[in-house]
C-alpha cells in the first residue's frame, strides 16, 4: 500500500493560525504531518508521496526522508490547474497494492474500541466534496479504481485500521480536536511506558515556580516558563517555548509554540499563536501590537542559524588547518603500535537518513604519550571536522546519534543537528536526550563557541584519562 | 473628529469613530476633555464603540482613565456596543471586570434610570 498527502492546497483558516504550513499544525504539540506518517506506520505503508505547496520548505525539513517513522518519502510539486483527483486517475496503475489519501487537514483519530465484527463492513473510505477528493482509503487496485471513479464509498470511518478521520475545516474544529486530546483522547497516542494518569503531560524543560498552579488536565510542551502566581488549567493546551508571565490565568486554551503571555491576562475558549488572538468559538483574529500582552517570544532562526553556521565553518577550518600535520604524523603511529584506529559506525543523518562516521576506538588499555598527544589536540575528531567543512555534520551541536541504538532519541528530537563538538565531549553527567533538547532550544553563536572552547580545554587537561 | 458627543436624557454619549490606540488616543482625550469643559453638568456618559474594530493596550488604559476621572467626579461610565475583536481584548485584560458594558446604548442609557 501506498500513501499521498496532498498539502499543495491553502486553508485560509490556517494561515489565519499562522507561524506554520498547515500539515505542520499541532495538534496536542505533535503536527498533523507527524500523526499521518505514525498511522502510515502502522498499518504497513512504507511508501508516502508528499505534494508540496506553500511552506514546501518547512514540511520537508520536517519530514525528511521518513526514516524517523520507518517510511521513504518522496516529494513533489502539484501541477498547476490539476485537481489531485485528476491525479490519482492518471497514475491508478500505481495504487495496485491500495492508496491511502490525504488532501486536506485530517486528523486521524485513534479508536479506543472497536468491534471486531465491524471489520468486515467497510472495505473503503472516501471523504470529498465539490467533485474533490480530500480523503481517500482503499485496500486493494480494485477498491482504489472504484472510488477514484465515485464509486462505493463511505461516510464512516476505517475500522480495518481502528482509525476515525476527524476534518478540521476551520479553527473551531481546531480548537475541538486539541481539546479533545487534552480532555482524554492523549492517552491514545503516548508513546509505550509513558502515560498521562492524572490528566497532565509535560514535557522537557518547564520551569514552574512553587506558587504557579497546573490545573489538569493539561498538555505543556517543551521548554516553557511560568511566572508566578500564574494559574494553568483545566483544559490547556500549551505549545513548546512558550512563556507565560505571572498572575496570569489560561483555561480552555490553545496557546502555540513560541508565544509570550503577558503579565495578569485571562485567557479563556481562545488561541494566541504568537501576536495573535483567535477566538475559538468563530475563528475572529485580533493581531495584539502590544507586546507587553502577547507576542511571538522567538524570531526566526534560520538567518541567525545561517551566520553561525558561516562563522563556525570558518573557525573549524582553522583548527582542521592546524590539525592536519600532527594528525598525519600521530595518526600512523597510533595505528602502527595498535594502540587505536577508526572504524565506521553507523550514525542519524538528519538529510540522507545514515551516515558512516569513523568513530576513534581504543585497542589497548595502555598508557602511551603517543595516544594522550592524539586525545590531547582532539585528533580524533579531526575526520569529523573534515566532514563538517564538506557540509555533513555541524561544527557544534548535538552528538550523532547511532542507529539502531538510539533510534528510540532520534524520534524523541525535534530538531537534530549532529555535530562534531557537544555538550558530551566536556560534562561527564551529560544526558544525550536532555542536552539535545536543551540545544535544539538555546542555540546560538555564543553557545557553540561556549561547547567549542569548553570541549578542546577538558580534553586537553584530561587526555588519556580515558 | 474621532469623538462625537452628544447629551441624551442629561447623560453624555460618546461616540467613537476611529481604532482607538496610541495613534488616536492624544485625539480622543482631547476631544472629549474639550467637550466636557462645556458640559460641565453632565455626569454620567455612555461610550458607544460601534465603529471601533481594534483597540490596544493604550486605547484600554485611555478607557480607564476617562472611567477614573468620571468616578471620581460621582458619575459612571458604561460602554456599549462593544465589537468582537476589541471584546477580545476586553476579555484577555479583564477590563470587562472594570467596565459596565452593554449590546447598545439605549440599554447603557436605561441602566442610569
Amino acid at each position: 500500500m501506498k500513501a499521498v498527502f496532498y498539502t499543495a492546497d491553502p486553508l485560509p483558516w490556517a494561515d489565519d493560525i499562522g507561524g506554520v504550513p498547515w500539515p505542520l499544525l499541532p495538534v496536542a504539540n505533535r503536527p498533523l504531518l507527524d500523526y499521518w506518517l505514525e498511522t502510515c506506520a502502522e498499518i504497513g505503508i512504507r511508501q508516502v508521496q508528499v505534494i508540496l505547496g506553500e511552506g514546501a520548505d518547512e514540511v520537508e525539513e520536517f519530514a525528511g526522508n521518513g526514516s524517523r517513522w520507518g517510511v521513504e518519502i518522496q516529494y513533489s510539486f502539484a501541477r498547476a490547474n490539476e485537481q489531485p483527483l485528476d491525479y490519482l486517475k492518471a497514475t491508478s496503475n500505481r495504487w495496485e497494492d491500495g492508496l491511502l489519501f490525504i488532501g486536506a487537514a485530517f486528523f486521524l483519530r485513534r479508536r479506543q474500541a472497536y468491534k471486531p465484527s465491524d471489520f468486515q463492513i467497510l472495505e473503503a473510505c472516501h471523504y470529498g466534496a465539490e467533485g474533490k477528493a480530500w480523503f481517500l482509503y482503499g485496500k486493494t487496485g480494485d477498491e482504489v479504481k472504484a472510488l477514484l471513479e465515485g464509486g462505493f464509498g463511505s461516510d464512516r470511518g476505517l475500522e480495518q485500521i481502528h482509525v476515525h478521520p476527524f476534518i478540521i475545516d476551520g479553527i473551531p474544529a481546531y480548537f475541538d480536536i486539541n481539546m479533545k486530546m487534552v480532555e482524554g483522547e492523549l492517552q491514545r497516542y503516548v508513546t509505550a511506558g509513558f502515560s498521562n494518569v492524572d490528566g497532565s503531560s509535560v514535557g522537557y524543560n518547564v520551569l514552574t515556580p512553587p506558587s504557579a498552579h497546573l490545573r489538569p488536565p493539561l498538555i505543556i510542551g517543551n521548554d516553557c516558563r511560568f511566572g508566578f502566581m500564574s494559574t494553568i488549567g483545566a483544559k490547556v493546551v500549551v505549545g513548546n517555548h512558550v512563556i507565560i508571565d505571572s498572575h496570569t490565568e489560561l483555561s480552555n486554551c490553545l496557546i502555540l509554540q513560541d508565544t509570550y503571555i503577558g503579565q495578569n491576562l485571562e485567557i479563556r475558549n481562545k488561541i494566541v499563536s504568537g501576536n495573535r488572538l483567535i477566538s475559538a468559538e468563530d475563528g475572529t483574529v485580533v493581531e495584539i501590537t502590544d507586546s507587553w500582552l502577547v507576542a511571538r517570544n522567538r524570531p526566526n532562526m534560520r538567518t541567525e542559524d545561517l551566520v553561525r553556521y558561516i562563522i563556525l565553518w570558518v573557525l573549524a577550518l582553522g583548527i582542521a588547518l592546524i590539525q592536519a600535520i600532527p594528525f598525519c604524523i600521530l595518526y600512523p603511529l597510533v595505528r602502527l603500535t595498535r594502540i587505536g584506529i577508526f572504524q565506521k559506525n553507523v550514525f542519524h543523518d538528519p538529510k540522507t537518513g545514515y551516515l558512516n562516521l569513523p568513530v576513534f576506538i581504543k585497542l589497548k588499555n595502555r598508557k602511551s604519550i603517543i595516544y594522550r598527544l592524539f586525545r590531547a589536540a582532539m585528533l580524533d575528531r579531526f575526520p569529523w571536522l573534515l566532514l563538517a567543512l564538506r557540509g555533513r555534520l555541524f561544527v557544534c551541536g548535538q552528538p550523532p546519534m547511532r542507529h539502531p541504538e538510539e533510534d528510540e532519541l532520534i524520534t524523541q528530537l525535534p530538531h537534530y543537528y549532529p555535530a562534531v563538538f557537544s555538550y558530551a565531549d566536556y560534562s561527564r553527567d551529560s544526558d544525550r536526550l536532555v542536552d539535545s533538547l536543551w540545544y535544539a532550544h538555546i542555540r546560538s553563536l555564543f553557545e557553540d563557541v561556549k561547547i567549542l572552547i569548553k570541549s578542546f580545554l577538558y580534553r586537553f587537561f584530561r587526555a588519556g584519562s580515558k | 473628529m474621532i469623538v462625537a458627543c452628544s447629551k441624551d436624557q442629561g447623560i453624555g454619549v460618546i461616540r467613537v469613530s476611529n481604532a482607538l490606540s496610541a495613534a488616536t488616543v492624544d485625539t480622543f482625550r482631547e476631544q472629549l476633555a474639550s467637550w466636557q469643559a462645556v458640559e460641565v453638568n453632565v455626569k454620567n456618559y455612555v461610550i458607544d464603540l460601534k465603529q471601533v474594530d481594534f483597540m490596544d493596550s493604550a486605547g484600554l488604559g485611555t478607557l480607564i482613565a476617562v472611567l477614573k476621572r468620571i468616578t471620581e467626579r460621582g458619575g459612571d461610565l458604561k460602554i456599549a456596543c462593544l465589537q468582537k475583536k476589541p471584546r477580545m481584548v476586553f476579555e484577555i485584560t479583564r477590563a470587562y471586570k472594570v467596565f459596565e458594558i452593554y449590546d447598545t446604548v439605549d440599554e447603557a442609557l436605561k441602566m442610569f434610570k
